[in-house]
């Protein structure tokens, strides 16, 4: 029951994305630093997330 | 390029010794606050995770497995990422129970000893490799830079390396480093700090290490991007690498390491020091990993492109030697020396921690040592030092045969074992110690004889010569063996957990650890009654002293008194003890101890639910409820609101006579607060509540009405009801709820009611007697009056006035009877003016009727104009009341007086005593109805607020003055004021 939706949303979106996102990553033509990119991104939409999180709960 | 020996032993020395002294200053308080607090500091502490192997290890890693090796970072940057989540139940369970390491964790929730050592165990032998891993990675790189210089050896007579030797004094400074700073029981924020400290350290050396690759031997990432192009097969490793089976495997044996690695589960749940860290650390953890995987793949490249003559484990620090740059080459080899020291000193806390409190505590009956605590510190010293000589000898015993990743994944597919375990604390309730125990059993016995044995035997191959079937083993199959030991091990842990059955005690530590699960706490019941009773079980195990610092701290903790009986206040109080316990001497041998000595008997009635326990949790967890949850949450706070505000006495009571439920009337009926009784047993209740309360819900009865009891000398009667509350489980009541009336008022005014209504059919008799003597008296006093006529004897005549005045007197008090008699009252508008010194005397005379009273002298000096419009009787009735009050209070012989004042639109009556006076906070209360200060059976304590309606009724006031003679400091003066006109008259009086 804990923030439990949030997760099932994520989950069913990075298995509809993860064919499209892997290939992406994949491409032998791409830079060798799009892996790190995608963290990157992780890692903002996790610190907006838990900034907004803090605001709530204040 | 190479270094002097006397050049790197001083590096090495000056860097162990700023940690030292970060350590020191931090433990001293000369670090300010707000840097050791930071949550920056906790975060790079987490930094730990990243040791030595992260430093060099890694680099050989992406070069077998390409993007696969991410997956070193990612795994655990995913565990962070969802920390909320993932972490957080695990760090509010460490927190709330003390739990101080992964076997506590696991003792604690599944309640079994053998759980507790069989993990130690095979923790021990998981981490032996990553120890010999931090070590092998420190002597390799001594080596390399000192490769050249073939430094002499002081001990090589005895037959040791250059490198066994630089190892052992390695492993020998940092003993005492961590004996030092981390063996004692409060936070070891130095230690923290001095994690951050290295944390920092290698992330720089290993950033600029990279930068360094790319801007010193690519020329920036243009310049890389053409080297790619011109070496195709670079890129393409990355990707066909990457896609073979094994880097799902690596995702899935780094995804544990965060909770089963016993120093990263020491740092990220135990040392946790902010409680709002877990948001924080969600994203800024990943970004440390980010910031520590970004340089892995360019120093890859440039070892390549410089054609180091060193096995890509050791690009890292091959790199600025190729280079020629001193500095650059001191800074990797300090960052990797900083990487292997926080992961050592780490995992050596945490290690010994688990080997104290589950192998050694158990089996070694210490506890009856005097001073406990000194004693603990001692053996957690010789445990460091142990386990930095059984890693220092594994590291001996391999001989530097194999590579840091063979180690790592070693050490990482042995802690893997623990993920099923770890998993089922939060989320999987049903899973029991049988389970645990043959899942751990089957998963660490393959990784045994898959990993471990060969690499200290050399074998790669198990043959199974009744079968016919060779098993091929050894670090070449880690894929296999990980896939097979954490599947089987899972498999067996679910099998055997479904098919047997949980103890109570597993049940209750597993409601405990499910936060989510809307659970039913089961409410054991103790038979122990106090704090003190407390103290004295536990001074057989702990010692005196430390038995009572222990209670004491544990009341501290949860803010309770010395004098608390209540049992769910002492449910509390044994599992703080149990918890404060653990933190000193772990779980297994805390629960030993208080199951021992302060056990729960298990309720003899089954559905005891712990509402009280329920409540706590949810009121804790309200934030974080949503959907449903939450609604459901509203409703029951509604409807416990419903029942606090309830305007009637109501409590409930669980089928153990505990009081579940005080609300805020039974607090103004019975004077006990909510917060006092809730949780405690009925017997404790005070008299007479408890025998009043206990006899009804005892009874058969539903109601029983106008119970008498006795509350600061005064009566009062009570109503009460109850209804049984059905349970959820078959049809067996599993409480009541009990409703309080109280009937005081209600049945003083009946028995008042009876009263009265005695008294007026007394007064009809008088007035029906009063009549019929009325009519002999004029008979008589017709006689007398012929009998003046018929004489003149003198004597005669005298008798004859005698008998005159005597009649004239019984008719007066005839009169006064029926007049005082005649019952009904009058509006206002049919109010008389009347004199109200002659309603005083009427009053008075009726006084000096009561024979047995006549010792007060009334003295009437109301002026004969204070004459005001009002109802006759009814003001007799106020004198009546006033002076018989006066005269109770009054000393024998002494005088009441009554004056009057009159003004232009009010007269003033004032009735004075010569009595003790009234004191003030009596005034207060005096008028109220049933306030009586005389004897039972003397007043009905209705006669002044009678005065008062009455005064009320004539548009008047009533006040009390006391003491009325301020010299004397005595006496009483009730002052009546009653207007000149009547309302309406004044108003017609304005208007003409």
């Amino acid at each position: 029951m804990n923030n439990q939706r949030s997760i099932i949303i994520l989950l069913v979106l990075a298995y509809v994305f993860s064919p499209t996102l892997l290939s992406w990553i994949l491409n032998p033509y791409g830079s060798w630093y799009r892996p790190y990119l995608i963290w990157a991104i992780v890692i903002v939409l996790a610190y907006l997330i838990s900034g907004r999180r803090k605001k709530h709960e204040l | 390029m190479s270094f002097e020996l006397g050049q790197i032993a001083l590096i090495c020395i000056l860097y162990l010794l700023v940690m030292f002294g970060v350590a020191f200053s931090t433990d001293k308080g000369w670090i300010p606050d707000a840097v050791v607090r930071h949550p920056a500091t906790y975060i790079l502490s987490l930094g730990v995770f990243a040791s030595a192997w992260s430093f060099y290890g890694v680099i050989e890693l992406a070069n077998q497995h390409g993007y696969g090796a991410l997956a070193y970072y990612l795994g655990t940057g995913a565990l962070f990422l969802f920390a909320p989540v993932a972490l957080a139940p695990l760090v509010e369970l460490a927190r709330r129970y003390q739990i101080s390491s992964l076997a506590d964790l696991l003792v604690f929730r599944y309640h079994s000893q053998a759980a507790g050592s069989l993990v130690t165990l095979l923790m021990f032998l998981a981490l032996l490799p990553l120890l010999a891993l931090q070590i092998q990675a420190v002597a390799d790189t001594l080596h390399i830079l000192t490769l050249s210089s073939k430094p002499a050896l002081p001990l090589s007579d005895i037959g040791f390396t250059f490198k066994e030797v630089m190892a052992l004094l390695y492993c020998a400074v940092l003993a005492i480093f961590t004996i030092l700073f981390g063996s004692n029981r409060e936070k070891h924020r130095g230690l923290i700090t001095a994690m951050a400290f290295e944390s920092l350290v290698k992330l720089c050396a290993f950033c600029a290490i990279g930068l360094l690759a790319l801007y010193g031997v690519f020329d920036g990432l243009d310049g890389l991007d053409l080297w790619l192009a011109q070496n195709p097969e670079r890129l393409e490793q990355l990707y066909s690498a990457s896609e073979d089976r094994s880097s799902h495997t690596l995702l899935l044996v780094f995804i544990a390491t965060a909770v089963a690695m016993p120093h990263i589960f020491h740092m990220s749940v135990v040392e946790n020091p902010i409680s709002d860290s877990t948001h924080t650390v969600s994203w800024a953890f990943p970004l440390f990993l980010l910031l520590m995987a970004l340089p892995l793949f360019p120093i890859l490249w440039a070892g390549f492109e410089l054609n180091i003559a060193l096995p890509a484990q050791y690009f890292t620090l091959g790199i600025p030697m190729a280079l020629n740059s001193p500095t650059l080459t001191t800074l990797a080899f300090l960052g990797g020396l900083s990487a292997a020291t926080g992961a050592l000193v780490a995992t050596a806390l945490a290690m010994s921690t688990m080997l104290l409190n589950h192998w050694l505590l158990p089996f070694a009956g210490l506890r009856l040592k005097p001073d406990l605590y000194s004693h603990l510190v001692l053996l957690r010293r010789i445990l460091i030092i142990l386990i930095f000589a059984a890693g220092y000898s594994f590291y001996q015993l391999l001989g530097g045969k194999y590579g840091l990743t063979n180690l790592a994944l070693m050490a990482f597919i042995g802690t893997l074992q623990f993920l099923p375990g770890i998993f089922a604390v939060a989320y999987w309730p049903q899973a029991n110690r049988r389970g645990l125990i043959a899942g751990l059993n089957v998963g660490g016995a393959i990784w045994a004889m898959g990993l471990l044995i060969p690499a200290i035997s050399g074998n790669n191959a198990i043959a199974l010569p009744s079968m016919g079937i060779v098993l091929p083993v050894g670090h070449e199959h880690w894929n296999l063996i990980t896939l097979l030991s954490l599947g089987l091990n899972a498999a067996t842990f679910a099998v055997v957990s479904i098919l047997s059955e949980q103890s109570d005690e597993e049940r209750y530590s597993a409601d405990l650890c499910g936060e989510d699960e809307l659970s039913k706490p089961m409410r054991l019941v103790l038979d122990v009654h106090s704090a003190k009773e407390f103290r004295q079980r536990l001074e057989k195990p702990l010692g005196e002293t430390s038995a009572k610092t222990e209670v004491n701290r544990a009341l501290r903790d949860l803010n309770l008194n010395n004098n608390e009986r209540r049992p769910y206040a002492l449910r509390r109080l044994r599992d703080q003890i149990e918890a404060n316990l653990s933190g000193l001497m772990g779980i297994a041998i805390a629960s030993e101890i208080i199951d021992q000595y302060i056990p729960f008997k298990l309720p003899e009635a089954s559905g005891t639910t712990d509402i009280n326990l329920i409540e706590n949790r949810l009121a804790q967890y309200r934030n974080h409820l949503t959907g449903m949850a939450a609604e459901l949450n509203n409703l029951r706070l509604y409807h416990r609101k419903t029942l606090e505000e309830l305007p009637m006495a109501a409590c409930s009571l669980g089928q153990d006579l505990e009081v579940l439920m005080w609300n805020r009337a039974m607090y103004q009926l019975t004077g006990i607060l909510s917060d006092e009784v809730t949780g405690s047993h009925l017997g404790s209740l005070p008299q007479p509540w408890q025998s009043l309360i206990g006899e009804f819900s005892h009874g058969d009865q539903a109601h029983s009405h106008n119970q008498e009891i006795t509350l600061n000398e005064r009566s009062h009667w009570i109503s009460l009801h109850k209804a049984n509350i059905e349970g959820s489980a078959a049809r067996i009541a599993s409480g009541q709820v009990i409703l309080l009336e109280d009937v005081t008022e209600t049945q003083l005014l009946q028995r008042e009611l009876l009263h009265s209504e005695r008294l007026a059919s007394v007064g009809r008799l008088a007035a029906g007697v009063a009549h019929e003597i009325g009519n002999p008296i004029t008979g008589i006093a017709c006689l007398v009056q012929n009998l003046k006529y018929e004489t003149d004897n003198p004597e005669i005549l005298d008798t004859a006035a005698q008998i005159l005045s005597q009649t004239e007197r019984v008719s007066r008090i005839v009169h006064s009877l029926v007049s005082f008699s005649h019952s009904g009252q009058q509006r206002p508008e049919e109010f008389q003016m009347l004199e109200l010194a002659t309603c005083a005397n009427e009053a008075i005379h009726l006084l000096s009727l009561q024979l047995d009273k006549d010792n007060v002298i009334f003295s009437n000096q109301i002026a004969t104009n204070a004459i005001v419009p009002g109802d006759t009787q009814r003001l007799i009735q106020v004198f009546i009341n006033l002076l018989s009050n006066a005269r109770d209070a009054s000393p024998s012989g002494s005088t009441v007086h009554l004056t009057s004042d009159v003004g232009e639109n009010t007269v003033t009556v004032s009735v004075i005593d010569e009595g003790p006076g009234i004191s003030e906070e009596l005034q207060e209360r005096i008028l109220e109805p049933f306030f009586t200060t005389k004897d039972p059976g003397e007043g009905t304590g209705l006669g002044l607020s009678m005065v008062y309606s009455i005064i009320e009724d004539h548009n008047g006031q009533l006040s009390i003055e006391s003491p009325a003679d301020k010299t004397r400091q005595c006496g009483a003066k009730f002052d009546i004021i009653l207007p000149r006109q009547l309302a309406t008259d004044r108003e017609r009086g304005t208007t003409t």
